[in-house]
């Protein structure tokens, strides 16, 4: 691997991002700010029941508002074909039939859309949409209803788990997570034009245009290619903006009705309710252990919520699969279908889940066995290969993350009995535990377009949500080229670009690298073609043995006398635009190996005696990605993975009142999510070896391992302080203050 | 938001004489906006009254005298505040966020309503919102809500982390009619407990704005703390809050002061406990009695017993706090 040998120049800050300039003086548009001719705006109304069936609507009142260009609800609707029936529905796999039934499943569920000159106009005429209903029984309470549901099994038993009742020592306990809501800085919105009768151009915010694309496709039956959107700027995602949700159809809907551009934006209390969240889990771990530490085996069981509608299935068991050798394993899942809206993928989906229980339980056999966390982990990590699919880890290196994680936060400092360690009304404890996510990679395209002085523009459909992806095209674009950073320029989140897979699972830089070497290879291929015409030494040359530079063209193997200026080049091949496209994607390496990411995190906290407060005083995450591309977000998307931990273990929590069947408090008033008062400065390291066989760059996804096993870390350091054992979360103060 | 006329007065006379009962005041606006957006509240007319009252914060004969108009940020930053009254600026800076302080005002902090989240949801019933419409916290989600002087029509908490510390510095409210005339509402009477009036949140009279508070001169400058126990550690609202102030001549206690938020329907001042206090040795075990006394008739909610412990606690740390200079 040539990649990223320089040095590194302490003198230098680390870069920032291509689009930060654009970011910080506004000028970067996110999707609900382009300006738009003729464009008026879309309003949702929202049922007032959880479940039954809508039987009037009154919409005059709406109506008469002045402004108000027209009303849709399922009485009244520009009709979407791929929803014109039951059976279409059900084709369609999209979810909620938005407008195109009268049956309510959660409260909140659009059953209006007023469509208006301005946002206030449509904003207070939706106010005056009524609906009469009648009231079906309904439930959204998680832990009251699971006991309905049986499990099945989750993939195939290891062994027999009958095994565990000859084990030395062994835990048996409940875990419950609250759902928890992804809320982006940025709420979602959608901007929609039929530009024809079946040309429809969006501004929309989401993690894949591709995916936008296809969804609307088939929709309204027209071809892919005769939908555009555009999503430059994505405020943050988190999983939220993996699937395409009601609101966007509604704005097309609505586009359609009034025959003018319209704008939706969600509020932040409807963001609560319309694109997703993690969902309320429950599980139980039966986990056991020989005299000496070495784990027998594991039964993981766990039961996540749904809506009624559609069932989504979080994944809480896979992790168990990933990260130790349990030689006897057995998992069981379930869903619980509630009057809520349907859950999604939230960062580090269902692994940061099941990790909470599995870490927990094995900090809590350690105190069992008295053998230190950080050695009982490293006796039993599956560290040759996975401990599923038998195939070699291309490079696991799960273990250098905990040794170094526990050299930064001096682990030896820590007590090895709880609540030893104590200063006044404080007590202080440390604990961690570790993390991994199956390492991904899709299939990507990239372009390039180069020009005449040598600057180039690297060019692909995938968005970046904020993780970096455009920086670090830049850098493997400068790698692979030699071609200076101020002379690459990234354009990225639009349709129209080369394709690409949603930035979603830890798998968008791992993708859309190799395209980008791939791209660059095709121009190099290209730039040498024409070179042969001056120069026969470029005949059939191999991309390798090209060199770029900020000038021209030469040969690794021959000497400087080749080297041709792009400006001679352009100007005896009469070039304009040089392009290239070029796809990448997963192989046979595929079949060779086991490829995952993993990280290890450790907590200090302090926790209040007399008020039940937990203040984190350090966390520190190590985490192998493979090579580091772009170190500065690298380390963004590992600190604020770790602060989503912070919030998971200690106050993010949708509460629900089954009496009404409604969410508690959908706002940040009534919601808490973690603000840089509750975080340290996060410490973040990466091992930063590269992974020979993932992709040509070596990286491996960042986004997810960042939060799977920071809630346990923290729980386990609160048991460390108080010794007071925190199954559920959020651990907020009253649960610590009568744990 | 419902449509509606804006208007901006620049005298305090002015803007009383455009009150009438679908008229609202805007000074900060951050709550009133909120209320607007979710309709509960629906003026017909809103006065903007950022110009009518006073922005400044005096000295007096007797202490001192803040304008309604005085917005969060100033107060808490004031110099005469920070030597004289720094249990003030403590609670200010409790709550909310910076940008919030930058905007709220003073006389709007004591006017602001509940954060019961029933409240807010025009959806559910709420007997604040709408009178004689039901409680939904009490067979709900009463996780944030009241444990003493609670009715069993409603069992909301005023959210104000700065009217607990007037509250405990005995301060009083000026306020002014319609007719010229100006009285003054001692700070403990100005907010009011639901009983069957939830509705309700205070005695302002209708045809008055708040014109400033007044805070007499004390000795519980050198000996004050704020704490205020909250999910999270910034711009959260509290669980429970404690303003202890004492009054110390070597180690013995002159007077104590000793308020609470996030526990009633008002800003609470513990006077049993506060009356223990008085004469007795400063140190943790008088401190833990006096928080025993506290708590010794609390009856709290089916999702916030922990309050009870909780609210103890923080009035231990609280006086601890007190000895920390």
């Amino acid at each position: 691997m040539g990649f990223f040998d320089e040095p590194f120049d302490l003198m230098t800050p680390p870069e920032g991002r291509v689009e930060g300039v654009a970011k910080v003086t506004g000028s970067g548009k996110y999707a609900a700010e382009y300006k738009v001719n003729g464009l008026c705006h879309a309003v949702l109304v929202g049922s007032t029941i959880a479940a039954g069936t809508i039987l009037n609507i009154n919409t005059s009142n709406a109506k008469q508002v002045a402004g108000v260009l027209g009303v849709i609800t399922h009485l009244e609707k520009p009709v979407v074909p791929g929803m014109a029936d039951e059976e279409k529905i059900k084709e369609a796999r999209f979810g909620l039939p938005v407008f195109h039934t009268d049956k309510v499943y959660f409260k909140g569920q659009p059953i209006a859309l007023v469509i208006a000159e301005t946002l206030e106009d449509a904003t207070y005429a939706a106010s005056l949409v009524s609906a009469e209903y009648r009231e079906d029984a309904k439930t959204v309470d998680f832990n009251g209803t699971l006991g309905f549901v049986s499990l099945t099994p989750a993939g195939k038993d290891r062994g027999d788990i009958t095994a565990l009742n000859s084990a030395a020592h062994s835990i048996e306990a409940e875990y419950n997570i609250k759902a928890e809501v992804h809320n982006p800085m940025e709420m979602h919105a959608t901007i929609a034009e039929w530009t024809a009768d079946d040309k429809l151009k969006l501004f929309d915010k989401n993690q894949g245009v591709n995916n936008v694309q296809r969804t609307f496709a088939k929709l309204f039956n027209i071809p892919v290619n005769h939908i555009e959107v555009i999503s430059e700027f994505v405020g943050g995602g988190f999983g939220s903006g993996l699937r395409v949700w009601p609101h966007a159809l509604a704005c097309i809907m609505a586009a359609k009705l009034v025959k003018r551009p319209v704008k939706l934006m969600l509020t932040r209390p409807q963001m609560f309710y319309s694109v997703g969240y993690r969902p309320a889990s429950w599980q139980k771990i039966k986990l056991g252990a020989n005299a000496d530490g070495k784990f027998i085996g594991i039964h993981h069981q766990a039961k996540n919520g749904t809506s009624v509608y559609e069932n989504f299935n979080e994944g809480i068991t896979r992790v168990t699969r990933l990260i130790y050798n349990f030689d006897n394993l057995k998992a069981e899942a379930a869903t619980v279908p509630l009057n809520l809206s349907t859950p999604t993928w939230m960062r580090g989906p269902g692994d940061c889940t099941g990790d909470f229980a599995i870490e927990s339980a094995i900090d809590e056999l350690s105190y069992k066995l008295n053998i230190d966390p950080v050695a009982l982990r490293m006796k039993n990590l599956a560290l040759e290969k996975n401990p599923e699919t038998g195939l070699p880890w291309s490079t696991n290196y799960i273990n250098e993350c905990i040794e170094k994680g526990a050299q930064m936060i001096s682990w030896k400092d820590r007590k090895a009995a709880h609540s030893q360690n104590i200063e006044g009304d404080w007590n202080i404890g440390y604990g961690m535990a570790v993390g991994a996510w199956n390492a991904g990679r899709g299939n990507a395209s990239a372009g390039i377009q180069m020009q005449k002085d040598g600057s180039i523009t690297v060019q692909t459909a995938m968005t970046d949500i904020g993780t970096g992806t455009g920086i670090s095209m830049q850098n493997i674009a400068h790698e692979t080229t030699g071609i200076s950073k101020s002379k690459i320029k990234i354009e990225l989140g639009n349709s129209n670009l080369p394709p690409a897979p949603s930035q979603g699972g830890s798998n968008g830089l791992s993708s859309i690298g190799g395209a980008v070497v791939a791209a660059v290879n095709a121009l190099k291929l290209k730039l040498a073609e024409h070179a042969a015409l001056q120069n026969e030494a470029y005949k059939n040359v191999a991309a390798a043995d090209i060199l770029l530079s900020d000038k021209g063209i030469s040969l690794k193997t021959a000497n400087s006398q080749f080297f041709i200026s792009y400006a001679s080049l352009w100007e005896k091949n009469k070039l304009g635009i040089l392009e290239v496209e070029a796809s990448s994607g997963p192989g046979a390496e595929r079949q060779k190996y086991a490829f995952c990411s993993s990280a290890a995190h450790f907590c200090k906290v302090r926790v209040n005696r007399k008020t039940g407060k937990v203040k984190i005083e350090r966390l520190v995450t190590v985490s192998d990605g493979g090579k580091i591309i772009s170190e500065k977000a690298a380390a963004n998307q590992m600190s604020g993975a770790a602060v989503g931990g912070i919030g998971m273990a200690l106050m993010e929590e949708q509460a629900t009142d089954e009496r009404l069947g409604t969410l508690v408090g959908n706002d940040f008033a009534g919601y808490h999510f973690p603000v840089n008062a509750d975080a340290p400065i996060i410490e973040v390291a990466f091992i930063n070896k590269p992974d020979p066989n993932i992709n040509p760059q070596g990286s491996k996804g960042l986004g997810e391992v960042g939060i799977i096993g920071t809630a346990a870390a923290i729980a386990n350091a609160i048991y460390n302080a108080t010794g007071k054992r925190l199954r559920d979360l959020p651990i907020t103060p009253d649960k610590v203050l009568l744990g | 938001m419902r449509p509606f006329l804006f208007s901006k007065s620049s005298a305090i006379n002015q803007a009383l004489a455009k009150k009438n009962g679908t008229t609202q005041y805007i000074a900060g606006g951050t709550n009133l906006v909120d209320l607007m957006k979710k309709h509960i509240a629906e003026p017909e007319s809103l006065v903007d009254i950022t110009s009518a009252l006073p922005a400044k914060i005096e000295v007096t004969a007797k202490g001192i005298q803040i304008g309604a108009m005085v917005r969060n940020t100033p107060l808490a930053n004031d110099a005469i505040i920070l030597a004289k009254y720094p249990l003030i600026a403590k609670a200010v800076l409790a709550g909310a966020s910076p940008q919030i302080r930058n905007m709220a005002s003073t006389g709007g902090n004591l006017l602001q309503r509940t954060r019961c989240p029933y409240f807010y949801d025009v959806t559910t019933p709420c007997n604040k919102r709408k009178a004689g419409s039901g409680c939904s916290a009490i067979p709900g989600e009463n996780r944030m809500s009241a444990i003493v002087g609670y009715s069993d029509q409603c069992i909301a908490v005023h959210p104000s982390d700065l009217c607990v510390a007037l509250a405990a510095l005995d301060a009083s409210v000026k306020v002014q009619d319609k007719s010229g005339k100006t009285q003054s509402i001692a700070f403990t009477d100005f907010h009011r407990l639901p009983g069957t009036t939830p509705e309700r949140d205070n005695n302002l009279p209708a045809n008055a704005l708040i014109h400033s508070i007044e805070i007499n001169e004390n000795a519980f400058a050198k000996n004050c703390a704020y704490v205020k126990v909250r999910d999270r550690d910034s711009y959260a609202f509290a669980l429970v809050s404690v303003a202890a102030a004492l009054n110390l001549k070597d180690n013995q206690i002159v007077e104590a002061r000793l308020a609470s938020g996030g526990v009633a329907h008002k800003p609470w001042r513990w006077l049993e406990a506060e009356q223990y206090l008085k004469g007795k040795t400063a140190n943790a075990a008088t401190f833990e009695a006096a928080a025993d006394i506290a708590i010794k008739d609390l009856r709290a909610q089916s999702h916030n017993g922990f309050k009870i412990p909780m609210l103890k606690g923080a009035i231990e740390t609280a006086l601890q706090q007190c000895l920390n200079r």
